[in-house]
């Protein structure tokens, strides 16, 4: 439409549309006379016209009776409004149109329309020699005339305009000839039936549930709203015309209230098509009346509820009201009308938890007494429930929520509240503990019929939502209560331990002084020696049987220390006031008291950390683990944030009982440990007068290898704990390699490891210095060298000298200790180690000894028994070295004759001797003795050649037979002197 | 000198140059559209092709009374249309006009693309139809009746239902 030159064409030029459809339908009409019809549109066209897609913009606004007048104008407008499109929005508006079955009656209907083709066809081959053909297909193609010239449909409904066009000429046969066509029963019969219902005089019974019987059908969507209209629609625009609700039709017409609300229910959905002028009014006016209706059919129901009526009012209005909208405000008011609602206080008063009790805990009782009775009102509610609702609706879960809401949320928060005030530890009690509860009540509650099945899931939705606000703060709460009170813990025995010491310290120094004469502390201690070791629990199952037997003043130490927290009787009759505590008989002489403080450092090892701290904060881990493992059950983000808070615990449990715990006391007994002095202790022993040279230890050791004993025992029973708390509850998984826990424990254990390790090289070191000094003070020179070279008296006893009995048996209580204590890789290392150090000590020995052919027998026992001793750790590498050992003793026990010449005084017979000493039975001897030296086979290659003849220099007799010796091995180098 | 008080042209069919603001002129999304085109709107009237001088006035005196009104809402689905409200007095006291005048503000609309005055003269012209004859209606709407007698009773039957009682 482009430009034109004067305002009278362009007048009619802006109608161009207008007229062509004038001149469409006017053309349909009479084809013949061309020129009379333009005459006719120049006629008309002196009056604009809307287009068609204005005309359907109007339709929309127009009230239904008009609409449906406005069909009767004309073909073009009867098309319009029939539109099939128009009639779906305003059933799809009242949510009665249902796509799906639409679109399955169609697929149902083209089928058996195809089946019903043939059988058609045939007979309408029969038919039309009979019927009037004009009839039908005369009107049926005016009919597809006007489909084709509708263009207002998109394109998704193509399928359905399709049909559409192809039913519409056969309902408006069918109509017309009052007969159904045959093939079409199923389509026609609804016009047919609409006809019938728009005859007949309204009813007032169809209109109860008219709305349930709309069928959705393409094609008849006007036929179906059709239906719905006659019923529903006198009634709406009655109502809306109504002045007050008494004088509506509804409310004459249906005198029961059932029926009441349901024909107002079926309105409301009725209103939501009515698009016209004025529709608000009218909505406006039926949600009042709606509201009017409910109120009273409400206060019956209150009233009801008041008298307890449940079988009667109460179960009648409900019905009613959830008829009418759902029922949410029969819901609400039942809900809001439990006399639980209304006077939370008097179920429990929260602070009931919190009175009379110890600082730091919780009374649960009250708390379980107030969720038993939630329960049981609970279950007689959930009854009523059933009897007074329909299925239809579901009222539990909105009473639930609002019971948790109101009631266990208030309740929660006020104790939560005071007891956060109260304290951080019964915070945490309290919450765990109602959380229990809460979920045992949430377990005592049973689904409705009405409750949807993921009733049970929803419900424990509600009641953790009571906790949600609580379980940050709470998690957050029990990490640091666990951390400050293990600290605590922790700190509490550091100070305690520095300050015995300082206290043990200054109290012997002081005793000393002041006190001249008194008893003679050992003795004291020996009493103690005599109370009964397995009082202490802990300590008697980690300490080993050498141990035990240590030394008295170890033993009374560690068991003083071990059972200081716990056994007030053991040291009941000589350290009434201060049971436990080294310093329970003061010392007497100055010695004395340095031996005390002496030992009181060394056994202060066992001080360093402690079974019974590493006890009790496991329990308190494990408290606080089972307390937040509850919130695990929560599930969903709570719940992983639960297990998280859980692996922390532990996480946190780990790091202050090793790092803090542990491994200080590791590092400070490794410290001791290098710093011990084994002659200097045993000299202040012996001043001391310790007559009792029983001690054949080690005690910086011994002390150090109870302390890897009882880590090792910590480390046990943290993997107990940790199987038991975090694996079994499914808190983390074994197998996640990069889970905190996992890795914190591992690190523990490595941590634990590295210790002992160390602490073990210290300790070698301290035994190996033990063994030197052994073998320094104890060694006679006449074990192996009895002096006198008579022959009788070389007959004494058989059998290893005491300095290879104390070794062997201060090496074997040693070693022994260690036995399943730490990593059997580990523990091999060691014992190699002992044995090969021992080895070369040993060898050290010898070599400063003198040994003569007589106490070669000696020396041989001595090493065979340091060699038992060996075989005896089981240790493969360390065999042949002793082995060597024993065979190189040999060369000692070779007698060697004195040369002759030696004690003549005639040099030159002494030197004849010397020369033709080849036959005689001095070099023969010496022959031998050089054939053992060289023989490196024997030695397993362990002693090279030379070192043999070192040893072989620590005979006696060595001077005497050098010479022959060495000729012997050298060849003639000799013979030259 | 803002946006807003821009002075734009408009050109009738009839040739009559028309000056407005431009903000009036853009309730008008054919003539915004235009402008937002052509860039800022220059000394060249901007022609509107199917509107006559009288009903370009008068349809820039309903734009002039609600310059202010908020932009229409793109989403102008089936939906949110049903619903709309009732003609406020202004516009029904605007809309008092012939018919033939109401008919070419509701084209001149359609065409100049202003959705809330073809709303108003869509809402006018249903409540002229309401209560009326087919042959009221056909006389309002110069609309030739090409039914049969009985075929336009047969129709009158069909929608019995919906008549008032």
């Amino acid at each position: 439409m482009s430009g034109r030159s004067t305002p009278q064409t362009s007048q009619r030029n802006s109608r161009n549309l207008s007229q062509v459809r004038q001149a469409q339908l006017n053309g349909v009409r009479s084809n013949d006379k061309v020129l009379a019809s333009l005459r006719a549109t120049q006629v008309v066209a002196s009056k604009p016209v809307l287009p068609a897609e204005l005309i359907t913009t109007i339709l929309d606004y127009v009230p239904v009776p008009d609409l449906l007048r406005f069909a009767q104008v004309s073909r073009r407008l009867q098309e319009m409004v029939y539109d099939d499109t128009r009639w779906i929005q305003k059933l799809r508006a009242m949510g009665v149109w249902n796509e799906a079955e639409a679109r399955q009656r169609v697929e149902e209907a083209m089928k058996r329309k195809t089946e019903a083709q043939m059988a058609r066809e045939a007979e309408e081959a029969r038919r039309t020699g009979a019927n009037l053909p004009g009839s039908v297909n005369g009107i049926a193609g005016g009919g597809r005339r006007h489909a084709g010239s509708v263009t207002l449909f998109d394109a998704g409904k193509e399928e359905s305009n399709y049909r559409k066009s192809l039913e519409k000429p056969q309902m408006q046969t069918s109509r017309r000839r009052g007969t159904l066509a045959d093939g079409f029963d199923d389509l026609t019969i609804s016009p047919s039936t609409s006809a019938q219902a728009s005859a007949k005089p309204w009813d007032p019974s169809i209109a109860l549930n008219v709305l349930s019987r709309v069928r959705s059908m393409r094609g008849h969507a006007r036929q179906e709203f059709g239906k719905l209209y006659g019923a529903l629609g006198p009634l709406y625009m009655n109502l809306s015309r109504s002045k007050g609700h008494s004088d509506a039709i509804i409310f004459r017409t249906y005198r029961d209230p059932e029926q009441q609300a349901q024909i107002l229910s079926s309105l409301k959905q009725f209103a939501k098509c009515d698009t016209a002028l004025g529709w608000q009014a009218r909505e406006q006016k039926l949600d009042s009346m709606i509201g009017v209706f409910e109120n009273a059919v409400l206060r019956e129901f209150e009233q009801g509820c008041a008298a307890n009526d449940v079988d009667g009012r109460m179960r009648r209005y409900a019905h009613v009201i959830v008829s009418l909208n759902g029922g949410s405000a029969a819901v609400d008011a039942f809900i809001s009308g439990q006399p639980i609602m209304s006077r939370t206080l008097q179920v429990a008063d929260p602070l009931d938890c919190l009175e009379a009790v110890a600082p730091g805990h919780v009374d649960l009782n009250p708390s379980r007494q107030f969720f038993a009775k939630l329960a049981t009102t609970t279950v007689d509610q959930a009854a009523v429930i059933e009897k007074v609702f329909p299925p239809s609706i579901d009222v539990l879960p909105p009473f639930l929520s609002r019971l948790c809401e109101d009631v266990v949320a208030n309740y929660l928060t006020t104790l939560f509240d005071e007891a956060h005030q109260k304290g951080v530890e019964t915070y945490v009690k309290a919450v765990a503990g109602t959380f229990e509860q809460a979920l045992r009540f949430l377990a005592s509650i049973q689904p409705n019929k009405a409750s949807p099945s993921d009733f049970t899931d929803k419900a424990k939705q509600m009641l953790t939502q009571c906790y949600e606000k609580h379980i940050d703060l709470y998690l957050a709460e029990e990490l640091s209560v666990f951390k400050s009170k293990s600290d605590a813990e922790v700190g509490r025995w550091e100070k305690e331990m520095t300050e015995q010491e300082a206290s043990a310290e200054s109290f012997f120094m002081s005793n000393v002084n002041r006190q001249a004469a008194k008893r003679d502390f050992l003795s004291s201690f020996r009493k103690v020696v005599m109370m009964p070791v397995n009082v202490l629990p802990a300590f008697s199952t980690a300490k080993p049987a050498p141990g035990k037997s240590v030394t008295n003043l170890n033993t009374v130490h560690s068991s003083y220390n071990g059972t200081r927290p716990r056994s007030p009787t053991l040291t009941g009759a000589d350290t009434p006031q201060r049971p436990g505590t080294p310093k329970a008989e003061p010392p007497t002489t100055e010695l004395a008291a340095k031996a005390a403080i002496m030992n009181a450092r060394l056994e202060g090892i066992k001080a360093l950390f402690s079974i019974e701290v590493a006890l009790h904060l496991t329990h308190l881990a494990k408290a606080s683990i089972e307390r937040a493992t509850v919130f695990v059950r929560m599930g969903g983000q709570y719940g992983d944030e639960a297990k998280e808070q859980c692996e922390a615990i532990f996480v946190t449990l780990l790091d202050i009982l090793g790092d803090r715990h542990v491994r200080n006391g590791f590092d400070k007994a490794i410290g001791h440990l290098s710093g011990y002095n084994p002659r200097e202790v045993r000299e202040l022993r012996a001043k001391a007068g310790n007559t009792s040279n029983v001690s054949t230890g080690v005690e910086p050791l011994v002390t150090f290898l109870e302390l890897v004993n009882v880590g090792d025992l910590i480390q046990q029973m943290l993997d107990v704990f940790y199987a038991q708390e975090l694996i079994a509850t499914n808190v983390t998984d074994r197998d996640d390699f990069l889970d905190p826990a996992v890795k914190g424990k591992k690190k523990f254990e490595q941590m634990l490891d590295e210790r002992v390790a160390a602490g073990l090289n210290r300790g070698i070191d301290v035994l190996m210095d033990e063994v030197e000094y052994i073998c320094a003070t104890t060694q006679l020179p006449t074990d192996f060298n009895p002096g006198g070279t008579s022959t009788e008296s070389t007959i004494v006893d058989i059998g290893p000298s005491q300095t290879a009995q104390q070794i062997v048996s201060m090496i074997g209580g040693h070693t022994g200790m260690l036995v399943g204590t730490t990593d059997k890789n580990m523990l091999d290392v060691f014992t190699q180690e002992v044995g090969l150090r021992l080895f070369a000590v040993l060898c050290k020995h010898f070599k400063r000894q003198r040994i003569s052919d007589d106490g070669a027998i000696k020396l041989i026992s001595d090493i065979n028994h340091y060699s038992d001793f060996v075989s005896s750790l089981r240790q493969k590498p360390l065999l042949p070295y002793f082995h060597a050992l024993r065979e190189l003793s040999q060369i000692y026990l070779v007698h060697i004759d004195p040369p002759a010449a030696y004690f003549s005084t005639n040099p030159k017979v002494k030197r004849a001797s010397l020369l033709s000493g080849k036959g005689s039975k001095t070099a023969q001897q010496a022959r031998d003795l050089a054939t053992i030296i060289a023989d490196t086979q024997r030695y397993h290659g362990i002693f090279p050649a030379e070192e043999v003849y070192e040893f072989a220099e620590r005979r006696a007799d060595w001077y005497l037979v050098k010479g022959d010796v060495e000729r012997a091995m050298y060849g003639v180098g000799c013979s030259i002197m | 000198m803002s946006e807003g008080e821009q002075k734009v042209k408009l050109l009738s069919s009839d040739q009559v140059e028309i000056e407005t603001e431009r903000k009036v002129a853009e309730r008008s999304m054919l003539i915004k559209n235009m402008i937002e085109d052509l860039g800022a709107p220059g000394e060249e009237p901007i022609p509107i092709m199917n509107v006559s001088e009288a009903v370009l006035r008068k349809v820039l005196e309903w734009c002039q009374h609600h310059k202010n009104d908020p932009a229409p809402t793109q989403d102008d689905d089936a939906d949110s249309r049903k619903k709309t409200t009732d003609i406020e007095d202004w516009d029904q006291k605007f809309m008092q006009v012939d018919q033939e005048m109401l008919f070419e503000i509701i084209l001149a609309a359609n065409y100049m693309d202003i959705k809330a005055l073809l709303d108003v003269g869509c809402k006018t012209v249903a409540n002229m139809i309401k209560g009326k004859s087919p042959e009221e209606i056909r006389k309002t709407f110069n609309i030739q009746n090409d039914f049969t007698p009985e075929e336009e009773d047969q129709i009158r039957r069909e929608n019995e239902w919906a008549e008032d009682r």
